[in-house]
């Protein structure tokens, strides 16, 4: 009985001793790691979809419940929303035909003055499986992944060709994306119809803040467009993200706003890895 | 038939945190946090054989979701070290199925995140979560228990 006490203990302490030491190796592993974090992503990319196999098994009575509440939800609103949507279409048509002159005299003018666009080539239709935005960060993941073609630092975009975020990590059948809001977002962007470039970041709200103007006199006034630059060469140019909402803030597409994405994917020569 | 209610009663921990965790849903449970109230209790309050090392897994995949890096991995290997290198605070002999414990887990996770990045939003954010998650806790512990009784 004693023995047993004495054994119990040792393996208690033996335990708390290894997670102990687990601690100093994480962290200097997150010091060192950073910030491609191979093992950590890689061990994800085996453990997540299995959890969520799993995990999609015992959950779908109360999935199926939400799926079917979503679903009469969305019916109830279609009326509404075909009539908004014909207004919208209207509106849209009425301005058809002066977009395409617009769009033609760009292209001229970009011959002319011998200007090589980045242009997708192929885009990737994606599901947004979770909106996983909380604490300062606002990920989400995305159901297409290395399978469908995609890797690190793809551009996604919503249906209505607005900027959502960048891949940060693509397993093989899915892809984790950072949302322009997360406090880690940081992309070169410029005032559309001008030479004005800068920074945006996010700050986990539904919109970001922008600065680090190359014009120093530069104030911003709500209406301007902002859309991403190539100054860094990290991101295409002519990417939409939002509007100016004020002298620093920009109004951004939030993951929780839309369930379907576009990822861009770039040919040779607009390739901005 | 007993046999397989007793399987079932075994499996019901692990089964319940990986049912919380995949049933994330925005401002609810984002990136199934909300696993973290099973995983704690499982740990430290009724201990569960071999969960550990599932506990463990699971702050790993909230992690990783949330873009924490390792985040509330090394604060559950914290946790878990405390409670294994003393007996002063014994986690399984507190009232309320050690509430205020968890409380002081989720509590000291969610000050560090708050001050790391400081908005407003993400101090509003960060407070209801604790909020939310305090409240759930006697419930979800209490179904674990009737589960697994």
């Amino acid at each position: 009985m004693i023995n047993d006490k004495l054994s119990y203990k040792l393996v208690r302490i033996i335990k708390a001793a290894a997670a102990a030491a687990a601690v100093p190796v994480f962290i200097i592993y997150v010091i060192i790691a950073k910030p491609d974090y191979a093992i950590m992503n890689g061990l994800a990319h085996i453990v997540l979809p299995v959890a969520h196999g799993i995990g999609s098994v015992i959950t779908w009575p109360i999935r199926a419940v939400g799926q079917s509440a979503d679903w009469v939800r969305e019916t109830s609103q279609l009326r509404a929303e075909n009539k908004a949507l014909r207004v919208k279409l209207d509106e849209a048509l009425a301005n058809k035909y002066s977009c395409d002159i617009a769009i033609l005299e760009n292209q001229k003018l970009e011959n002319e003055i011998n200007i090589k666009r980045a242009s997708p080539y192929k885009t990737v239709i994606a599901d947004i499986q979770f909106d996983d935005s909380v604490f300062h960060h606002n990920n989400f993941l995305i159901n297409r992944g290395k399978k469908d073609g995609l890797t690190k630092g793809m551009i996604v975009v919503s249906f209505d060709n607005r900027m959502v975020g960048t891949i940060t990590d693509c397993g093989s059948q899915f892809c984790r994306v950072r949302a322009l809001a997360d406090a880690d977002t940081n992309i070169a962007i410029r005032i559309s119809g001008s030479d004005i470039s800068g920074f945006l970041h996010g700050n986990g709200k539904s919109k970001a803040s922008i600065g680090f103007f190359n014009d120093t006199q530069f104030v911003g006034r709500k209406g301007l467009k902002v859309m991403t630059s190539n100054i860094s060469g990290v991101l295409p140019s002519g990417i939409y993200i939002g509007d100016m909402l004020d002298e620093k803030n920009v109004d951004i597409l939030r993951p929780n706003n839309i369930s379907r994405v576009m990822v861009l994917q770039y040919n040779d020569i607009g390739s901005y890895k | 038939m007993y046999k397989i209610v007793a399987i079932l009663k075994q499996f019901m921990p692990f089964l319940i945190t990986l049912f919380l965790w995949r049933l994330a849903i925005y401002f609810w449970n984002p990136a199934g946090v909300l696993c973290l109230i099973p995983v704690f209790y499982y740990t430290f309050v009724r201990p569960i054989k071999n969960f550990a090392l599932f506990g463990l897994l699971f702050c790993f995949l909230v992690d990783y979701r949330c873009d924490l890096a390792l985040f509330w991995t090394c604060l559950y290997c914290l946790f878990y070290a405390i409670n294994g290198f003393q007996k002063y605070i014994d986690f399984q002999h507190t009232g309320n199925n050690a509430m205020y414990m968890f409380m002081a887990f989720i509590g000291i996770g969610f000050f560090l995140l708050t001050i790391y990045g400081f908005s407003w939003m993400n101090f509003v954010n960060n407070l209801w979560l604790f909020i939310w998650m305090s409240v759930l806790y006697t419930p979800i512990t209490a179904i674990d228990n009737w589960a697994t009784s």
